[in-house]
Protein backbone atom coordinates (compact mmCIF):
# COMPACT_ATOMS: atom_id res chain seq x y z
CA UNK A 1 0.00 0.00 0.00
CA UNK A 2 1.60 3.22 -1.14
CA UNK A 3 1.49 6.64 0.46
CA UNK A 4 -0.05 7.86 -2.76
CA UNK A 5 -3.06 5.58 -2.23
CA UNK A 6 -3.45 6.78 1.34
CA UNK A 7 -3.19 10.37 0.22
CA UNK A 8 -5.92 9.64 -2.32
CA UNK A 9 -8.07 8.27 0.48
CA UNK A 10 -7.40 11.41 2.50
CA UNK A 11 -8.53 13.54 -0.45
CA UNK A 12 -11.47 11.27 -1.24
CA UNK A 13 -13.01 11.64 2.21
CA UNK A 14 -12.63 15.42 1.94
CA UNK A 15 -14.33 15.48 -1.46
CA UNK A 16 -11.14 16.79 -3.05
CA UNK A 17 -10.29 13.91 -5.37
CA UNK A 18 -11.23 13.86 -9.04
CA UNK A 19 -14.27 11.78 -9.98
CA UNK A 20 -12.28 9.35 -12.12
CA UNK A 21 -9.65 8.76 -9.43
CA UNK A 22 -12.38 8.43 -6.81
CA UNK A 23 -14.18 5.71 -8.73
CA UNK A 24 -10.95 3.87 -9.37
CA UNK A 25 -9.98 4.10 -5.71
CA UNK A 26 -13.39 2.92 -4.55
CA UNK A 27 -13.02 -0.07 -6.81
CA UNK A 28 -9.61 -0.84 -5.34
CA UNK A 29 -10.94 -0.48 -1.82
CA UNK A 30 -13.43 -3.26 -2.49
CA UNK A 31 -10.62 -5.77 -2.36
CA UNK A 32 -7.96 -4.04 -0.27
CA UNK A 33 -8.27 -4.38 3.51
CA UNK A 34 -5.37 -2.03 4.16
CA UNK A 35 -7.00 0.78 2.21
CA UNK A 36 -10.27 0.24 4.03
CA UNK A 37 -8.35 0.29 7.32
CA UNK A 38 -6.89 3.69 6.43
CA UNK A 39 -10.37 4.94 5.52
CA UNK A 40 -11.67 3.80 8.91
CA UNK A 41 -8.81 5.31 10.88
CA UNK A 42 -8.95 8.65 9.10
CA UNK A 43 -12.65 8.88 9.87
CA UNK A 44 -12.06 8.01 13.49
CA UNK A 45 -9.36 10.66 13.60
CA UNK A 46 -11.86 13.14 12.23
CA UNK A 47 -14.35 12.17 14.95
CA UNK A 48 -11.76 12.65 17.68
CA UNK A 49 -10.48 15.95 16.29
CA UNK A 50 -13.95 17.36 15.97
CA UNK A 51 -14.67 16.18 19.54
CA UNK A 52 -18.06 15.09 18.32
CA UNK A 53 -18.25 11.80 20.15
CA UNK A 54 -20.79 11.95 22.95
CA UNK A 55 -21.19 8.21 22.55
CA UNK A 56 -18.44 5.69 23.11
CA UNK A 57 -16.03 5.46 20.21
CA UNK A 58 -17.13 2.84 17.75
CA UNK A 59 -14.47 1.08 15.81
CA UNK A 60 -15.08 -0.72 12.53
CA UNK A 61 -18.78 -1.27 13.15
CA UNK A 62 -19.09 -1.76 9.40
CA UNK A 63 -17.34 -5.12 9.48
CA UNK A 64 -19.72 -6.40 12.15
CA UNK A 65 -22.79 -5.09 10.31
CA UNK A 66 -21.69 -6.67 7.04
CA UNK A 67 -20.94 -9.93 8.83
CA UNK A 68 -24.41 -9.97 10.36
CA UNK A 69 -26.03 -9.09 7.03
CA UNK A 70 -24.17 -11.89 5.30
CA UNK A 71 -25.22 -14.28 8.05
CA UNK A 72 -28.88 -13.23 7.84
CA UNK A 73 -28.76 -13.47 4.04
CA UNK A 74 -27.46 -16.98 4.37
CA UNK A 75 -30.31 -17.75 6.77
CA UNK A 76 -32.79 -16.28 4.33
CA UNK A 77 -31.39 -18.45 1.55
CA UNK A 78 -31.75 -21.52 3.75
CA UNK A 79 -35.28 -20.48 4.76
CA UNK A 80 -36.19 -19.92 1.14
CA UNK A 81 -34.98 -23.38 0.22
CA UNK A 82 -37.06 -25.14 2.86
CA UNK A 83 -40.42 -23.71 1.82
CA UNK A 84 -39.65 -24.53 -1.80
CA UNK A 85 -39.26 -28.21 -0.86
CA UNK A 86 -42.43 -28.12 1.20
CA UNK A 87 -44.35 -26.32 -1.52
CA UNK A 88 -43.17 -28.89 -4.03
CA UNK A 89 -44.28 -31.73 -1.75
CA UNK A 90 -47.67 -30.17 -0.98
CA UNK A 91 -48.32 -29.24 -4.60
CA UNK A 92 -47.57 -32.83 -5.62
CA UNK A 93 -49.99 -34.09 -3.00
CA UNK A 94 -52.63 -31.59 -4.10
CA UNK A 95 -52.30 -32.64 -7.74
CA UNK A 96 -52.55 -36.31 -6.76
CA UNK A 97 -55.63 -35.61 -4.63
CA UNK A 98 -57.36 -33.64 -7.37
CA UNK A 99 -56.63 -36.35 -9.94
CA UNK A 100 -58.08 -38.93 -7.55
CA UNK A 101 -61.16 -36.77 -7.00
CA UNK A 102 -61.76 -36.35 -10.72
CA UNK A 103 -61.29 -40.08 -11.22
CA UNK A 104 -63.80 -40.95 -8.49
CA UNK A 105 -66.42 -38.56 -9.85
CA UNK A 106 -66.02 -39.61 -13.44
CA UNK A 107 -66.19 -43.30 -12.43
CA UNK A 108 -69.43 -42.66 -10.56
CA UNK A 109 -70.93 -40.84 -13.51
CA UNK A 110 -69.96 -43.63 -15.88
CA UNK A 111 -71.63 -46.14 -13.60
CA UNK A 112 -74.74 -44.05 -13.49
CA UNK A 113 -75.15 -43.80 -17.26
CA UNK A 114 -73.71 -47.08 -18.35
CA UNK A 115 -75.84 -49.31 -16.18
CA UNK A 116 -79.39 -48.82 -17.42
CA UNK A 117 -80.75 -51.84 -15.66
CA UNK A 118 -79.98 -50.34 -12.27
CA UNK A 119 -80.44 -46.67 -12.82
CA UNK A 120 -83.04 -45.84 -15.40
CA UNK A 121 -83.12 -42.23 -16.39
CA UNK A 122 -86.57 -40.82 -16.84
CA UNK A 123 -87.26 -38.13 -19.35
CA UNK A 124 -89.65 -35.81 -17.64
CA UNK A 125 -90.14 -33.36 -20.47
CA UNK A 126 -90.62 -33.65 -24.19
CA UNK A 127 -87.31 -31.92 -24.73
CA UNK A 128 -85.55 -34.52 -22.66
CA UNK A 129 -87.29 -37.19 -24.63
CA UNK A 130 -85.94 -35.80 -27.90
CA UNK A 131 -82.48 -35.18 -26.43
CA UNK A 132 -82.11 -37.71 -23.67
CA UNK A 133 -79.56 -36.75 -20.95
CA UNK A 134 -76.68 -39.11 -21.59
CA UNK A 135 -78.83 -42.11 -21.27
CA UNK A 136 -78.72 -45.26 -23.29
CA UNK A 137 -82.25 -46.20 -22.32
CA UNK A 138 -85.03 -43.73 -22.06
CA UNK A 139 -88.44 -44.46 -20.70
CA UNK A 140 -91.20 -41.98 -20.72
CA UNK A 141 -92.62 -41.52 -17.31
CA UNK A 142 -96.18 -42.69 -17.33
CA UNK A 143 -99.13 -41.25 -15.47
CA UNK A 144 -99.25 -42.72 -12.03
CA UNK A 145 -103.02 -42.56 -11.51
CA UNK A 146 -104.07 -45.78 -13.19
CA UNK A 147 -103.03 -48.01 -10.37
CA UNK A 148 -102.17 -47.40 -6.75
CA UNK A 149 -101.32 -51.05 -6.32
CA UNK A 150 -98.38 -52.05 -8.50
CA UNK A 151 -98.30 -55.47 -6.88
CA UNK A 152 -101.65 -56.44 -8.48
CA UNK A 153 -101.56 -58.96 -11.30
CA UNK A 154 -101.26 -57.64 -14.84
CA UNK A 155 -104.82 -58.67 -15.61
CA UNK A 156 -106.23 -56.68 -12.73
CA UNK A 157 -104.04 -53.74 -13.65
CA UNK A 158 -105.26 -53.94 -17.22
CA UNK A 159 -108.86 -53.99 -15.99
CA UNK A 160 -108.31 -50.93 -13.82
CA UNK A 161 -106.49 -49.20 -16.64
CA UNK A 162 -109.29 -49.90 -19.06
CA UNK A 163 -111.96 -48.80 -16.68
CA UNK A 164 -110.03 -45.63 -15.99
CA UNK A 165 -109.42 -44.81 -19.60
CA UNK A 166 -112.72 -46.05 -21.23
CA UNK A 167 -115.09 -43.36 -22.04
CA UNK A 168 -118.30 -43.56 -20.01
CA UNK A 169 -121.47 -41.79 -20.84
CA UNK A 170 -122.78 -39.93 -17.85
CA UNK A 171 -126.31 -40.94 -16.74
CA UNK A 172 -128.62 -38.25 -15.62
CA UNK A 173 -131.70 -39.15 -13.54
CA UNK A 174 -135.02 -37.29 -13.30
CA UNK A 175 -135.36 -37.15 -9.58
CA UNK A 176 -139.06 -36.21 -9.67
CA UNK A 177 -139.79 -39.19 -11.86
CA UNK A 178 -137.73 -41.51 -9.68
CA UNK A 179 -139.38 -40.22 -6.55
CA UNK A 180 -142.86 -40.64 -8.03
CA UNK A 181 -142.08 -44.18 -9.10
CA UNK A 182 -140.60 -44.97 -5.74
CA UNK A 183 -143.64 -43.51 -3.86
CA UNK A 184 -146.11 -45.31 -6.11
CA UNK A 185 -144.30 -48.58 -5.54
CA UNK A 186 -144.45 -48.06 -1.82
CA UNK A 187 -148.18 -47.29 -1.95
CA UNK A 188 -148.79 -50.38 -4.03
CA UNK A 189 -147.01 -52.51 -1.47
CA UNK A 190 -149.12 -51.06 1.35
CA UNK A 191 -152.39 -51.48 -0.56
CA UNK A 192 -151.80 -55.09 -1.54
CA UNK A 193 -152.45 -56.64 1.91
CA UNK A 194 -155.66 -54.64 2.26
CA UNK A 195 -156.89 -55.96 -1.09
CA UNK A 196 -156.15 -59.48 0.01
CA UNK B 1 -2.94 20.70 -10.78
CA UNK B 2 -5.96 22.52 -9.51
CA UNK B 3 -9.24 20.64 -9.92
CA UNK B 4 -12.46 22.45 -10.68
CA UNK B 5 -15.54 21.73 -8.58
CA UNK B 6 -17.01 19.76 -11.49
CA UNK B 7 -13.96 17.51 -11.63
CA UNK B 8 -14.07 16.66 -7.95
CA UNK B 9 -16.24 14.00 -6.42
CA UNK B 10 -18.02 15.92 -3.68
CA UNK B 11 -18.77 14.24 -0.36
CA UNK B 12 -22.44 14.02 -1.31
CA UNK B 13 -21.55 12.40 -4.62
CA UNK B 14 -19.19 10.07 -2.80
CA UNK B 15 -22.04 8.95 -0.55
CA UNK B 16 -24.29 8.50 -3.56
CA UNK B 17 -21.61 6.43 -5.28
CA UNK B 18 -21.17 4.21 -2.23
CA UNK B 19 -24.94 3.83 -1.88
CA UNK B 20 -25.23 2.86 -5.54
CA UNK B 21 -22.51 0.25 -5.12
CA UNK B 22 -24.12 -1.07 -1.93
CA UNK B 23 -27.43 -1.38 -3.77
CA UNK B 24 -25.62 -3.54 -6.30
CA UNK B 25 -24.68 -5.82 -3.43
CA UNK B 26 -21.10 -4.65 -2.93
CA UNK B 27 -20.90 -5.15 0.80
CA UNK B 28 -17.45 -3.58 1.14
CA UNK B 29 -18.91 -0.30 -0.08
CA UNK B 30 -21.59 -0.51 2.57
CA UNK B 31 -18.88 -1.20 5.15
CA UNK B 32 -17.17 2.03 4.08
CA UNK B 33 -20.46 3.90 4.50
CA UNK B 34 -21.03 2.47 7.96
CA UNK B 35 -17.55 3.35 9.13
CA UNK B 36 -17.95 6.82 7.69
CA UNK B 37 -21.11 7.52 9.73
CA UNK B 38 -20.87 5.13 12.68
CA UNK B 39 -19.84 7.76 15.21
CA UNK B 40 -22.41 10.32 14.21
CA UNK B 41 -25.14 7.68 14.38
CA UNK B 42 -23.86 6.52 17.77
CA UNK B 43 -24.02 10.11 19.00
CA UNK B 44 -27.66 10.37 17.98
CA UNK B 45 -28.50 7.08 19.67
CA UNK B 46 -26.74 8.15 22.86
CA UNK B 47 -29.38 10.88 23.32
CA UNK B 48 -31.91 8.12 23.91
CA UNK B 49 -29.96 5.11 25.10
CA UNK B 50 -27.46 5.42 27.92
CA UNK B 51 -25.79 2.07 28.11
CA UNK B 52 -22.59 1.79 26.09
CA UNK B 53 -23.19 -1.75 24.87
CA UNK B 54 -26.80 -1.00 24.03
CA UNK B 55 -25.69 1.99 21.96
CA UNK B 56 -23.48 -0.31 19.96
CA UNK B 57 -26.28 -2.84 19.51
CA UNK B 58 -28.77 -0.18 18.43
CA UNK B 59 -26.20 1.34 16.05
CA UNK B 60 -25.77 -2.08 14.49
CA UNK B 61 -29.54 -2.44 14.17
CA UNK B 62 -29.75 1.02 12.59
CA UNK B 63 -27.26 0.17 9.88
CA UNK B 64 -28.93 -3.16 9.17
CA UNK B 65 -32.21 -1.29 8.71
CA UNK B 66 -30.39 1.23 6.54
CA UNK B 67 -29.06 -1.53 4.32
CA UNK B 68 -32.48 -3.13 3.94
CA UNK B 69 -34.06 0.24 3.18
CA UNK B 70 -31.39 1.25 0.65
CA UNK B 71 -33.66 0.54 -2.35
CA UNK B 72 -36.03 3.21 -0.98
CA UNK B 73 -33.29 5.85 -0.73
CA UNK B 74 -33.74 8.13 -3.71
CA UNK B 75 -31.12 10.70 -2.77
CA UNK B 76 -33.56 13.60 -2.33
CA UNK B 77 -32.00 14.35 1.04
CA UNK B 78 -28.42 13.75 2.07
CA UNK B 79 -27.52 10.25 3.11
CA UNK B 80 -26.80 11.35 6.66
CA UNK B 81 -30.18 13.11 7.03
CA UNK B 82 -31.82 9.89 5.93
CA UNK B 83 -29.92 7.63 8.35
CA UNK B 84 -30.40 10.19 11.11
CA UNK B 85 -34.18 9.65 10.90
CA UNK B 86 -33.73 5.90 10.93
CA UNK B 87 -31.45 6.20 13.95
CA UNK B 88 -33.98 8.30 15.90
CA UNK B 89 -36.87 5.96 15.09
CA UNK B 90 -34.86 2.87 15.90
CA UNK B 91 -33.75 4.34 19.23
CA UNK B 92 -37.32 5.23 20.20
CA UNK B 93 -38.59 1.82 19.16
CA UNK B 94 -35.81 0.24 21.15
CA UNK B 95 -36.86 2.17 24.24
CA UNK B 96 -40.51 1.27 23.73
CA UNK B 97 -39.62 -2.37 23.31
CA UNK B 98 -37.70 -2.25 26.54
CA UNK B 99 -40.64 -0.49 28.21
CA UNK B 100 -38.59 2.47 29.15
CA UNK B 101 -39.77 5.98 29.44
CA UNK B 102 -38.41 8.23 26.75
CA UNK B 103 -36.87 11.09 28.62
CA UNK B 104 -35.95 13.11 25.59
CA UNK B 105 -39.02 12.58 23.50
CA UNK B 106 -38.13 15.40 21.18
CA UNK B 107 -34.48 15.73 20.39
CA UNK B 108 -33.82 18.33 17.78
CA UNK B 109 -31.51 17.62 14.91
CA UNK B 110 -29.04 20.32 15.93
CA UNK B 111 -29.19 19.28 19.57
CA UNK B 112 -28.42 15.68 18.71
CA UNK B 113 -25.52 16.85 16.60
CA UNK B 114 -24.15 19.21 19.20
CA UNK B 115 -21.81 17.76 21.75
CA UNK B 116 -21.60 20.77 24.04
CA UNK B 117 -25.34 21.03 24.71
CA UNK B 118 -25.43 17.55 26.14
CA UNK B 119 -22.90 17.68 28.90
CA UNK B 120 -24.96 15.29 31.01
CA UNK B 121 -24.55 12.57 28.41
CA UNK B 122 -20.79 12.66 28.59
CA UNK B 123 -20.66 10.44 31.64
CA UNK B 124 -22.54 7.56 30.14
CA UNK B 125 -19.53 5.38 29.52
CA UNK B 126 -18.29 2.60 31.70
CA UNK B 127 -14.89 3.25 33.34
CA UNK B 128 -12.99 1.09 30.87
CA UNK B 129 -14.60 2.88 27.94
CA UNK B 130 -13.78 6.24 29.45
CA UNK B 131 -10.25 5.08 29.99
CA UNK B 132 -9.93 3.73 26.45
CA UNK B 133 -11.33 6.89 24.99
CA UNK B 134 -9.24 9.00 27.27
CA UNK B 135 -6.18 7.09 26.21
CA UNK B 136 -7.04 7.55 22.55
CA UNK B 137 -7.61 11.26 23.03
CA UNK B 138 -4.41 11.64 25.01
CA UNK B 139 -2.41 9.77 22.39
CA UNK B 140 -3.95 11.83 19.66
CA UNK B 141 -3.34 15.10 21.51
CA UNK B 142 0.30 14.10 21.91
CA UNK B 143 0.57 13.14 18.24
CA UNK B 144 -0.95 16.46 17.17
CA UNK B 145 1.35 18.38 19.51
CA UNK B 146 4.34 16.65 17.98
CA UNK B 147 3.29 17.54 14.43
CA UNK B 148 5.25 20.23 12.60
CA UNK B 149 3.40 23.57 12.71
CA UNK B 150 2.42 23.57 9.03
CA UNK B 151 0.89 20.09 9.24
CA UNK B 152 -0.88 20.89 12.50
CA UNK B 153 -2.36 24.09 11.08
CA UNK B 154 -3.50 22.33 7.92
CA UNK B 155 -5.27 19.45 9.70
CA UNK B 156 -6.95 21.73 12.26
CA UNK B 157 -8.14 24.14 9.56
CA UNK B 158 -9.60 21.16 7.70
CA UNK B 159 -11.13 19.04 10.48
CA UNK B 160 -11.95 21.58 13.16
CA UNK B 161 -12.73 24.67 11.10
CA UNK B 162 -14.09 22.69 8.14
CA UNK B 163 -12.33 24.74 5.46
CA UNK B 164 -11.93 23.47 1.90
CA UNK B 165 -8.48 22.86 0.42
CA UNK B 166 -8.77 26.05 -1.59
CA UNK B 167 -9.55 28.09 1.50
CA UNK B 168 -6.70 26.49 3.43
CA UNK B 169 -4.29 27.19 0.58
CA UNK B 170 -5.40 30.78 0.58
CA UNK B 171 -5.07 31.06 4.33
CA UNK B 172 -1.68 29.37 4.48
CA UNK B 173 -0.49 31.11 1.34
CA UNK B 174 0.71 27.94 -0.33
CA UNK B 175 -0.21 25.88 -3.41
CA UNK B 176 -3.19 23.54 -3.10
CA UNK B 177 -0.93 20.57 -3.77
CA UNK B 178 1.00 21.44 -0.64
CA UNK B 179 -2.24 21.55 1.33
CA UNK B 180 -3.15 18.09 0.05
CA UNK B 181 0.21 16.77 1.09
CA UNK B 182 0.21 18.45 4.51
CA UNK B 183 -3.25 17.21 5.42
CA UNK B 184 -2.38 13.69 4.40
CA UNK B 185 0.93 13.69 6.26
CA UNK B 186 -0.75 14.97 9.40
CA UNK B 187 -3.41 12.23 9.19
CA UNK B 188 -0.83 9.60 8.51
CA UNK B 189 1.32 10.64 11.47
CA UNK B 190 -1.63 10.58 13.87
CA UNK B 191 -2.83 7.30 12.37
CA UNK B 192 0.57 5.72 12.97
CA UNK B 193 0.44 6.85 16.59
CA UNK B 194 -3.10 5.54 17.10
CA UNK B 195 -2.76 2.18 15.31
CA UNK B 196 -1.26 0.25 18.25
CA UNK B 197 -4.02 1.50 20.54
CA UNK B 198 -6.75 0.71 18.04
CA UNK B 199 -5.34 -2.76 17.48
CA UNK B 200 -5.27 -3.36 21.26
CA UNK B 201 -8.86 -2.17 21.51
CA UNK B 202 -9.86 -4.41 18.62
CA UNK B 203 -8.17 -7.41 20.25
CA UNK B 204 -9.85 -6.64 23.56
CA UNK B 205 -13.29 -6.49 21.93
CA UNK B 206 -12.71 -9.78 20.15
CA UNK B 207 -11.73 -11.41 23.46
CA UNK B 208 -14.86 -10.05 25.14
CA UNK B 209 -17.03 -11.43 22.33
Amino acid sequence: MSDKSNQNISELMDGELSSDCSRFLLKRMQSDDELRGSWNNYHMLRTCLQKEQSAPLLQNLGARVVEQLNRSNADVVVDEKQPKGLIKLFSGMAIAASVALVAVFSFNNMNQFEAPSNNVVFAKTSKQLINPPNATVVRVEQPVGYSRYPSLTPQVQQYIYDSNTNLTIPVYYNTDYVNNVFIQNQLKIKQLPADE
Amino acid sequence: MKLTEEDKMSEKTLDAELVAQAKEGKMQSFELLVNRYQQRVANVISKFVKDRHEIQDVAQEVFIKVFRALPNFRGDSSFYTWIYRIAVNTSKNYLVSRSRRIQNSQVEFEEAESFNTNEDHRNLDTPDAVYARGELEQTMSKAIAMLPEDLKAAIILREVDGLSYDEIAEKMECPIGTVRSRIFRARDAIDQALRPLLQDESMRKQNVR
